[in-house]
This record gives structure tokens, sequence and C-alpha cells, in this order.
């Protein structure tokens, strides 16, 4: 069984074709970020524009990378992102996605863009132990995720404010460094020494979320006091409090659930700090750590695949009348 | 030749099929439900014209100008559905689609169609109607009602006036004294479906947004702050 995968929520647009056992047959992606740099964030018009002028030649490429005939390829189904996301980007996918199926008469799935990314540790290592606590972290989002299997998911915490890619990208602006910020205040804070800004802990509660609203508002108010203290060294500090923060909460959970093994998922799963922490956290509790490639970390739409394979065996196709859910909660698939 | 033509400029979202037996249109929805309504709405038609999808030709689709959201709806669908057929996609716009409504309708001479483009704005064009051909007479452009008001009212020439744009400012449009309305609230899917048929398809289409999306960047983080 082979699916299509379609994934355009954010300013990527990407397709890749999948099987049944997880193999990857091809991959890939286009991002429209360059537009974005110059108004630090991604412009949703923009990136509706950007995704209606690639979501074909991606496709395309998609089905020819995967050795299939673009107008008539051997495949099983559409697995496609319906939410959450932008909602002029999410329609793009989707409404391409409906079209490709009405033409090969063959079923689509509407798959819940955060359950693909928890898909994503499965597409490099398909024997995973079960349960997993996974840490999803991207620009858009930040959730603390108990796995008992694939598809099987409870929601442990969330952020009740920024997402932590959303503070990187904040911090970033304040610092007047580059969009998107996570990989430039991570390339900086290696430079630099945490700990020389002294920023307050947050969330030191019992509960499971995150918050880091409160965090970017520190750094602000701490420069402003230090003029002195080096760029780099704010971004050593800022990045070290949030990883702080993401793994005094897994720390908490890993204290109350029994797991074999802790992952990471999202586009700040590249963040170097991040990964070196949950390496060693995972060293600590003896249990299987999974990190992402690269590739892995950032949306694509094998993960999408993927998590669509699975939604087709468990829910079954979705009508040509499905909408898009640009808000729809994790807590809310099934 | 079988075609099938797409039109979701509008709040309203419609279709058209043609055969070499018949010819067939629909309005699905009129309140901007393009995403629920278009693909369903596409098989439904299908089905009851005993075609299947791999029966098309040719994927004619309206680019525009119109509801940004709509018309990537609509252009994302005609991609998808032509290439993933192999088959013709052709482009057509939504201000010569209701010029030509008109002139299938009888009317002749000056046509203005307007587009309701929203934050009080309409697309604009205007068009020659002659007994055999619909000609352009200026390019598509986005403007506001009083100032065509204005253009008109000064001109004292017969002109028709035209589309959503037109019921959307009629007490502005109404007061120019040389101007009668043409009734039409949908781009026509006769005349989309005609055109289909003879113009010469395209490889790469692009909605016709007629704004910079830069400004709509402004706008919106404008909005948000
Ligand atoms: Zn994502």
């Amino acid at each position: 069984m082979k699916v299509l995968g379609i994934e355009t929520s954010c300013d990527e647009t990407a397709a890749s074709v999948v099987d049944d056992a997880l193999h990857v047959h091809s991959s890939v992606i286009e991002s429209s970020i360059d537009q974005h740099r110059a108004f630090g964030g991604v412009v949703p018009e923009l990136a509706g524009r950007a995704h209606v002028a690639t979501i074909g030649p991606v496709v395309r490429r998609a089905l020819e990378e995967a050795g299939l005939d673009p107008h008539a390829p051997a495949l099983d189904a559409i697995a496609v992102t319906s939410g959450p996301g932008l909602i002029g980007s999410l329609l793009v996918g989707l409404s391409a996605a409906k079209a490709y199926s009405l033409a090969w008469q063959i079923p689509f799935v509407g798959v819940n863009h955060l359950e693909g990314h928890l898909f994503a540790p499965l597409l490099e290592q398909p024997d995973l132990d079960w349960p997993v606590l996974t840490l999803l972290v991207s620009g858009g989002h930040s959730v603390l995720v108990l796995q008992s299997g694939p598809g099987e998911h409870e929601v442990l915490g969330e952020t009740i404010d920024d997402a932590a890619g959303e503070a990187y990208d904040k911090v970033a602006r304040w610092l007047g460094l580059g969009y998107p910020g996570g990989p430039e205040i991570d390339r900086l804070a290696r430079e630099g020494t945490a700990g020389k800004l002294k920023l307050p802990m947050s969330m030191t509660g019992d509960d499971l979320d995150f918050s880091f609203s409160g965090l970017k508002t520190a750094v602000v108010r701490a420069t402003e006091k230090n003029r002195d203290v080096a760029l780099a060294d704010v971004a050593a500090s800022f990045q070290a409090a949030v990883a702080e923060q993401l793994m005094r909460k897994m720390r908490a959970a890993l204290a109350r659930y029994d797991v074999r093994g802790i992952a990471l998922a999202g586009g700040v799963a590249a963040n170097s700090r991040l990964r070196e922490e949950i390496a060693a956290l995972g060293h600590e509790f003896g249990v299987e750590v999974h990190v992402p490639t690269m590739a892995m970390c950032t949306d694509n739409a094998a993960m999408i695949a993927a998590a669509g394979l699975y939604r087709l065996r468990v829910s079954g196709p979705s009508s040509l009348a499905l909408s898009a859910r640009p808000n729809w909660p994790l807590v809310d698939v099934a | 030749m079988n075609i099938v033509a797409i039109e979701t400029a509008t709040s309203a979202c419609a279709i058209g099929l043609r055969t070499s037996e018949r010819e067939e249109t629909r309005v699905l929805d009129l309140e901007r439900r393009h995403t629920e309504v278009l693909t369903p709405g596409i098989a439904a038609l299908l089905d009851e014209c005993a075609l299947t999808a791999r029966d098309l030709d040719r994927v004619v689709i309206d680019v525009g100008p119109g509801l940004f959201t709509g018309l990537r709806v609509g252009v994302a669908t005609a991609i998808g559905l032509a290439e993933g057929l192999g088959c013709d996609l052709v482009s057509v716009t939504s201000l010569e689609l209701l010029a030509r409504g008109a002139a299938l309708a009888g009317e002749r001479g000056t046509v203005l169609a307007a587009v309701d483009g929203r934050r009080g704005e309409v697309f604009v064009q205007t068009f020659a109607l002659g007994d055999d051909e619909v000609t352009a007479t200026t390019s598509p452009t986005v403007t506001t009602a009083r100032k065509v008001v204005i253009e008109w009212a000064t001109n004292a020439r017969p002109v028709t006036f035209t589309g959503d744009g037109v019921e959307r400012y009629l007490r502005d449009f109404a007061a120019v004294p040389t101007a009668r309305v043409f009734d039409q609230h949908v781009p026509s899917l006769e005349a989309a479906l005609a055109l289909g048929a003879t113009r010469e398809p395209t490889t790469k289409v692009t909605p016709l947004y007629l704004r910079e999306a830069d400004a709509i960047a402004n706008f919106t983080t404008r909005e948000r702050s």
C-alpha cells in the first residue's frame, strides 16, 4: 500500500510517497521562508500565494522521484494536512488533495498536523518501543504528549501562551537578529555563556504546562537594565532558560509515567541545546532517546503520509466535503 | 470534448460541464463554502452525466480577480484535476465571464464588469460587446465604486454595469444617469464553457490578485497588532 502525503499548513509546500512499511519513497519540500524574512514572521497571504504556485510541481516531483506516473500513479490513498495551520495555506493543499483524489479515484484522508509530527520518529525507527513521552515543540506549538502506541496519544501539557519557537522569534527580533529566530539564537548561544543574564524560572508548579511569554519579557527587561551583557551571552542565557523549563517538565512527566522512550519532534527539535539535554535526560532515566534527523524536524509530508496510513486504517477515509480546521487541537483527534 | 469549468471568484461557488451531448451548470453555494462544496459538486455532476473524471479533456478555471481564499480553492482544485489527469487547463477571468455572460443574454455596447473585492473596493474592467465578439477596452484594475461613478457620470455615454460589485454598491452605481444595470451575480459558466472549448490551454495558472501581497502583509500586520 502506497500513500501520497501533502502538507501546506504553514510556509512549506511538501509532498511525499510512503508505503505501509513506513518506507519513504520520496519527500519533496519547497519553503517560502525567504519571502517572509523581511516581515519577521510568516505572512499568511504570501504563504497562500506561494502554495498555489508550488503545489502542482511539488506533487509531480514527489510522484516522479517515487517512480510513479504523475497522471496515473499506482497509489492507494492520499493523506493531507487539514489542520491546524494557516487557513489560506491549508485550503490549497486540501483542495488539491481532493482534486487528485477525484482524478485518480482513490480515497483521501484529512490528517492533524501535530499527529503528523508524532509519527515522524516512526519513519526513522519503525520498531519503536512504547510508550514514548514526546516533546513536540515548533513555531506554532509546544505540547508534551504520552504516546502509548502509534496514534494513541494523551496530551499531558501544553503552552499556556506562546509556543517555544514563537518565543525564539520574538527574542531574536528584540535582539535585532534575523528571522526565523531559532537557528540565529542557537548559533549565537554557542559562543556565549548561559547565566550571564539572570532570568527567572517560570512555570514552577506541579502541572506539565509551559509558558514562554514571561521569559521573553524577562529578556527584554534584563537586557534593558544590563546593556553591557554580550549578545552571545543573552542568547545562551535565554536558550538555557527555555531548555531548563522544557526539561524540568519532561523530568516531572518521567517521574509520573512509566515509559520506554522519550522523543523530540517539531521545528525546535533542531535546537542543539535541546538535543543535547534530551540525550542526557534519556541516559539519566535509562530510556531510549529518539531525536529526529534535521530533515524530519521541519514540516514535511512523509510524516503526514505516515499518520494518514494509520488514520485510514483506524478511522477510514474522509468525505470530499471535509473542511479545513485551522485550530484543530491534538486532544480532539480521534 | 468533455469540459469542466470551475468558478470560485465571488462568494458563490459554481461549476459547469459540457459534453458532446449536453451542457449543465450548477451554482453549488452562495455563502463562501467553496472548500466543502466544490469537489463533491464536480463528482456529483460527472456522475449525473454518466462520466468519470478520467473522461475529462479540459479543466477551465476562473482565475479572478475576486476573493483570494475562494480563488485559491478553485485554482488549487483545477491544478489537482488537470495535473492528476494530465489534461488541458484553460484560464479565464471573472470580468470577461461577466461581460460575456451579458453578451449571451443579448446585451450590446459598452459593459463595465465589477467584482466585489471587499474592503470597500471593486475589481473592474470595461468591454465592447459586438454581435460577434467581446473585446476588452481597458485592463482589469482595482478601484472604488465612487471613482467609477465619478468617471462615468461625467462622460455621458451609455454603459451597462454588471457583476456582484454593482449589486454591492448599487446606490453608488445607480447615480450614473446614462447607465443600466444587468443583474448578474455569478460570472457566467456558459461563457466559461464556450471559452474553454476554443481558448489555447496554458501550462501554468496563477490567480489574478491585482493587489500586491506586500500591501496585504502590511494590512494584516496592522490588523494583528
Ligand atoms: Zn509543524
